[in-house]
């Protein structure tokens, strides 16, 4: 395995820019404006294609590379458009009736990381694969499934949902990175272009959802219109 | 051994009379920011000067607590830079008489007893003041103790001391997340304890004051003490987060008088840094309306938790 010999180096970078991207899902979590949640997911595309590469660079995937550059291209640029076309479409500039207040979306999205790191480290301890960078990128991997889902659960804009899923996905890839770089390219690619479908999807969905029901909050979507 | 105990004399006369210099810089670099001239950087050593030498006057309502509590406040003080490498990373010859947590515990004291004043003298905005900063006391010390105890589980050490050694002598531990996360959570704090934006507001006397609310009803002497001994907090915090978090280096390590002084120039060469980091926030930051003033101390508690959670990797 690759993680299994890398060294402190490394090791500090692959953990630097996983955390820094944990720390911009917590920054989705805790703003109100849509277009900071577009902005922080862009910027978190970013870091996971820098850690693409760095793991490209340092454990020799060629392949890699292609797939930091697609990563940042369409993480990082494309989908961001697409989403900031839907923010602009709509009229709704920040989330106002969310379930939870971002202070205590916060706290939550803390206790979350505690219980992605006991998963995590309970995980290690049956497997056995000793080191840091495992049990970290596991940690990050969790946390932000449970961060996106966390989204997914506390906000009614369908932007934001759409950016919890994102970030749910953006999650699973960076483990993805970090813990089995060998993934064949094809899968990264299929994947890439799911995303694009499922924001173009979203995105007439939006509209659909403008024209005949007036809002686009699933809160507003519970009652009855018949 | 007489060296030392000059040192650490000298070490509490640094944090004396450096902290006016601080907070002047600080009003004087807000000011040239906006394009205004602003006050002179000695201003507030004037300021402290003419209140020395003004008649006090004491509100009838007022008992012995209104008295003592500038004297606490200020002496818990002048007793916190005996416990904290200011000028060198040598533990000198009391310095280990409390802790990181005791250290805290003397600086929350001198806040408690300016609360204490606040709900002496029975003024309506005193009571205001008081309550608020108890409000914002709860959800700030919870920080500072998660922040102490993840810096001496990756020291293993309760000195700030020996923090500052090991941070100096292991790179791998300065470029840990948990130590990033502490970082994170100190700055958050750092804007809280400091009367800093987002919390509080930049201009002093209006209807949504906090620390200046408490001290409404001091005049003369005993205001100037307050004042001297809020720039003394704002000076030890800003020493604790150069010195024991973000750059552990360019200390004197033997005493000699050449090193002290390159470690004064140094220090403020650090003070810069973080000051303008500082100014860029009560800048670019609007103030937050009152009942949102727990987002900011949420994001620093979350950094500690984060911290926390991340120490345990190593």
């Amino acid at each position: 395995m690759f993680l299994a010999h890398v060294s402190s180096l490394q090791a500090s970078i692959f953990s630097l820019l996983a955390i820094f991207s944990l720390l911009l899902a917590f920054v989705m979590l805790g703003s109100h404006w849509l277009r900071n949640y577009v902005y922080a997911f862009a910027a978190e595309s970013w870091l996971i294609a820098a850690l693409s590469a760095a793991v490209a660079y340092f454990g020799g995937y060629k392949e890699l590379y292609v797939i930091a550059v697609l990563t940042a291209l369409f993480r990082g640029l494309v989908l961001p458009y697409l989403l900031m076309g839907i923010v602009r479409k709509l009229n709704v500039k920040r989330e106002i009736h969310a379930v939870l207040q971002p202070a205590s979306s916060l706290v939550i999205g803390a206790l979350l990381v505690m219980f992605a790191f006991v998963i995590a480290n309970h995980m290690n301890f049956q497997t056995g694969i000793a080191g840091q960078v495992v049990v970290l990128a596991l940690t990050i991997m969790l946390s932000m499934k449970l961060l996106g889902f966390l989204m997914l659960a506390v906000r009614d804009e369908a932007v934001s949902q759409i950016l919890g899923l994102l970030v749910l996905e953006n999650g699973i890839f960076l483990g993805s990175q970090i813990l089995v770089p060998g993934m064949p390219m094809l899968i990264e690619i299929v994947i890439l272009f799911d995303l694009l479908i499922i924001v173009a999807c979203f995105g007439m969905l939006i509209r659909y959802l403008l024209v005949h029901a007036g809002t686009t909050s699933s809160r507003q979507l519970n009652r009855l219109v018949g | 051994m007489l060296n030392d105990i000059v040192l650490q004399v000298l070490q509490v006369l640094a944090v004396l009379l450096l902290a006016p210099l601080l907070q002047g810089f600080i009003l004087k670099a807000e000011e040239r920011v906006q394009r205004s001239t602003g006050p002179s950087i000695f201003q507030l050593y004037r300021d402290l000067w003419k209140l020395f030498h003004k008649q006090p006057i004491v509100p009838e309502s007022a008992s012995w607590v209104y008295f003592a509590a500038p004297i606490v406040a200020f002496t818990a003080m002048l007793i916190v830079p005996i416990l904290i490498p200011v000028l060198t990373d040598r533990p000198l010859p009391i310095s280990d008489m409390a802790d990181m947590l005791g250290g805290g515990m003397v600086l929350t004291l001198g806040s408690f007893a300016i609360m204490l004043a606040g709900l002496d003298s029975g003024n309506v905005y005193g009571g205001i003041g008081s309550s608020r900063s108890a409000m914002l006391g709860i959800l700030a010390e919870p920080i500072l103790i998660l922040v102490l105890v993840g810096i001496s589980l990756l020291a293993r050490a309760m000195l700030p001391f020996v923090v500052n050694h090991t941070l100096l002598d292991k790179p791998a531990v300065y470029w840990s997340p948990t130590h990033v996360f502490l970082v994170l959570a100190f700055f958050s704090l750092l804007l809280v304890e400091t009367d800093r934006l987002p919390i509080h507001s930049s201009t002093h006397i209006e209807i949504y004051m906090i620390d200046e609310a408490r001290i409404l009803e001091y005049s003369g002497p005993l205001l100037a003490i307050l004042k001297w001994a809020s720039m003394m907090k704002q000076f030890i915090l800003y020493t604790i987060f150069c010195n024991v978090f973000l750059f552990p280096w360019a200390m004197a390590q033997r005493g000699t008088v050449l090193g002290e002084a390159g470690s004064v120039l140094s220090l403020l060469l650090k003070f810069l840094v973080v000051a303008i980091s500082i100014v860029v926030v009560e800048t670019i930051q609007s103030r937050l309306r009152f009942y949102r003033y727990q987002e900011p101390l949420a994001a620093g508690f979350l950094f500690a938790v984060l911290a926390i959670v991340s120490s345990q990797l190593i």
